[in-house]
């Protein structure tokens, strides 16, 4: 054995094995990055020792073909930019005109915003289940499980607006039109089922040993650093910071509503799936209160409403709570029917720039988790 | 649509179509019609109604060129077969009531049921075109509301001594908040202040956009929030085309990286002390050009609704 040992260490001092780290690139086409995303991961063994992200991709000069829109048709581009959750960008969109043009949106309208906007929130976090469980390594299982029920989500607002993913239905002043007779009805009705599948998911994913290694303890991000990188969100939250514009700085109706804000102890992975798992119970509790409150009949657009919108000059910051979280338009106006300037703060942009900082020092197949755990919607991202 | 008015007018009109000279009825009806029109009904009204009445009530089929003029009003019908799919409910049951005045036969019909729309007609642009001078002469700028006492900008100006900030409201979804202007060079303390000054503690940088002013240069703007003492901060900063160029917050706030590459992008702002200044959402070798500045024109886009239709179409009451 001793003359074997001797050889082998010659042989490894003469060739003096050189070690560098090795760029791997991943996307743009790829199945884990949901969309058209690509990064160049720096890796030393399996460890990540840098990353550099390409975005823009999808980009389409979002924001300059809303200068040319005027207030009316720049709701139909929201929806292209976050089309996952397709009601909070156009609320937003629609708050911030509303500001500067000091209208007040009937009561029957805010409620039937919110709970729309409440269930898009439900069928955007089913998505992200779906994909998640796909990026943990389920396949096809919570898709599949997830995506169903997105379908019956999808269906309501199918009914509602006519159209299954670019809905336009919210308007400057209320809505486009008054909701089917039924709407009460198959709120309720999709809600049970909603109630069933996260259930569903949360005994296939919670306590599921594999998922469970998986997400714990990768992509830990304090509460500080979390609020230094601009992450909003379920993000956020999962950082430890109890903090959600629906009830820390409140629009529309919310502060009619009960709802608890969960929040998160480590600031990893796993527990931004927990703070989504609590926060489809709550949106649901608030569908659930808001059908209760909602008046049966009233106007859904204000009574004196101009045919072509006009806003005085100046400028607003609207904000809600989207599930990706904080979407701000910051709507710069100088008179007349367009927007002057109109910047969309996307969550899935200012997210997406902490990537970096959450994935160095972890491993090579973790990157794909953080990413997936930060449900980024690339066309959001770049605009 | 207000038809008791209208058909007080009938033999009047009917003196129109046969004379083309209406002008004189129209001024009449203008003030009774609209209260809102005021001094400058007369003379607007004396242009536009020639043009509506003549054909119109003579029953033939409206002339291709009375019928923009006819779409600035939302009452008459030949509205509808311009621009079907504009058109909203109560203009549509109003499109509907009248054609069969217009194609009907007797005379009398016609001119009982006719006759209303270019009554109608006549009063509406003299109350709607002279509301349009109002509307230029609004003020192109917001109005500059100083900020009440003890609001955050004194708190700033304690904590940057000596620099020359100018404080305002700006709007946000509910009440307001408070901007200031700061000079390029003052950026980094104002910003190292917000940040780091226990009473200000304005440690999350939500958004930060670029603004194109054109003759006025380009603007940074920042927008601040405080998690703990739960107060907004919007900071603003001026430069040239000249010299475009900004202190980057980068160190201070990781969030600004990706927004000031972008801003870069967009507005060719360029950010001094950036790390990695290349460009982000456009391609890599893309940095002459800058799209979000407004000599880029988009171009144009084909209007469906706002400009089929006329001048001060859609700016009334419905």
């Amino acid at each position: 054995m001793a003359p074997a040992r001797e050889m082998s260490s010659d042989m490894v001092l003469d060739s003096a094995l050189e070690v560098i780290d090795m760029p791997i690139n991943m996307g743009p086409q790829h199945p884990s990055t949901h969309g058209v995303f690509r990064m160049v991961l720096l890796v030393d063994g399996e460890k990540v020792v840098d990353v550099t992200p390409h975005i823009g991709y999808m980009h389409r000069g979002g924001e300059k073909l809303m200068e040319a829109m005027d207030f009316r048709q720049g709701i139909g581009y929201a929806d292209r930019t976050e089309y996952l959750a397709q009601f909070s960008a156009e609320l937003c969109y629609c708050l911030a005109v509303e500001r500067l043009m000091e209208i007040t949106v009937p009561e029957r309208a805010e409620f039937i915003r919110v709970i729309l906007t409440e269930l898009n929130r439900l069928s955007s976090h089913f998505m992200f289940m779906g994909a998640f469980g796909i990026d943990a390594g389920l396949f096809g299982t919570s898709f599949t499980y997830a995506f169903r029920e997105r379908e019956y989500l999808q269906d309501i607002f199918e009914e509602v607006s006519g159209d299954r993913l670019m809905y336009a239905y919210f308007r400057v002043g209320g809505l486009a039109w008054e909701v089917p007779d039924n709407f009460v009805a198959r709120v309720h009705e999709v809600l049970l089922k909603s109630q069933q599948g996260i259930r569903d998911l949360d005994d296939l994913l919670t306590k599921n040993e594999i998922f469970m290694a998986r997400c714990q303890n990768i992509g830990n991000f304090s509460a500080d650093q979390a609020i230094a990188y601009g992450v909003s969100g379920p993000i956020l939250r999962a950082c430890g910071v109890n903090w959600d514009l629906r009830r820390d700085e409140p629009y529309s109706i919310y502060p009619r509503f009960k709802f608890q804000i969960p929040v998160g102890n480590y600031g990893d992975v796993y527990d931004r799936y927990l703070v989504r798992l609590e926060e489809m119970r709550q949106s649901i509790s608030i569908v659930e209160q808001a059908l209760e409150q909602m008046p049966p009949e009233g106007p859904i657009v204000p009574e004196k409403m101009p045919r072509r919108l006009r806003t005085p000059p100046g400028e607003v910051y609207a904000k809600v709570e989207s599930p990706r979280g904080e979407w701000g338009a910051y709507l710069v106006s100088k008179g007349g029917d367009k927007p002057y300037r109109l910047k969309m703060r996307s969550p899935s942009f200012c997210n997406l720039s902490a990537l970096r900082e959450m994935t160095i020092g972890q491993y090579l197949a973790d990157a794909v988790m953080i990413l997936g755990s930060m449900d980024i919607v690339l066309c959001d991202v770049d605009r | 649509m207000t038809p008791p008015d209208g058909q007080d007018q009938e033999p009047q009109d009917n003196a129109g179509k046969a004379s083309i000279d209406p002008p004189p009825p129209a001024p009449e009806e203008a003030p009774a019609e609209k209260a809102q029109a005021e001094g400058a009904s007369t003379d607007t009204a004396a242009t536009s109604p020639p043009v509506d009445l003549g054909p119109r009530t003579g029953g033939d089929q409206p002339s291709p060129a009375t019928i923009p003029d006819a779409a600035t009003v939302p009452a008459p019908a030949p509205a509808a077969t311009d621009a079907p799919m504009t058109a909203k409910a109560p203009e549509q049951k109003a499109a509907s009531e009248s054609p069969p005045s217009q194609t009907g036969t007797p005379a009398g019909e016609q001119l009982a049921a006719g006759a209303p729309v270019p009554a109608a007609a006549a009063p509406k642009p003299a109350a709607e075109r002279p509301a349009r001078p109002a509307r230029e002469a609004e003020p192109k700028e917001a109005p500059r509301v100083p900020p009440p006492a003890g609001s955050i900008n004194e708190l700033l100006a304690n904590a940057v001594p000596g620099v020359t900030m100018k404080a305002y409201l700006v709007p946000s979804v509910v009440g307001e908040s408070v901007a200031v202007d700061v000079g390029r060079d003052d950026l980094p303390a104002v910003m190292t202040a917000a940040r780091d000054d226990p009473r200000l503690d304005l440690k999350y940088l939500r958004s930060l956009s670029g603004i194109d002013w054109q003759e006025e240069g380009l603007e940074v703007v920042y927008h601040l929030w405080s998690f703990t003492r739960l107060h907004a901060l919007t900071v603003k900063t001026r430069v040239s085309y000249a010299d475009p160029t900004v202190p980057s917050i980068t160190a201070l706030y990781p969030a600004a990286d990706w927004h000031e590459r972008e801003t870069r992008d967009m507005f060719g702002i360029n950010f001094a002390g950036h790390p990695n200044l290349v460009p982000l959402l456009l391609p890599e070798d893309m940095t002459d050009h800058f799209p979000l500045r407004k000599d880029n024109p988009l171009q144009e886009i084909e209007e469906w609704q706002g400009d089929n239709l006329r001048d001060g179409a859609g700016e009334g009451d419905e």
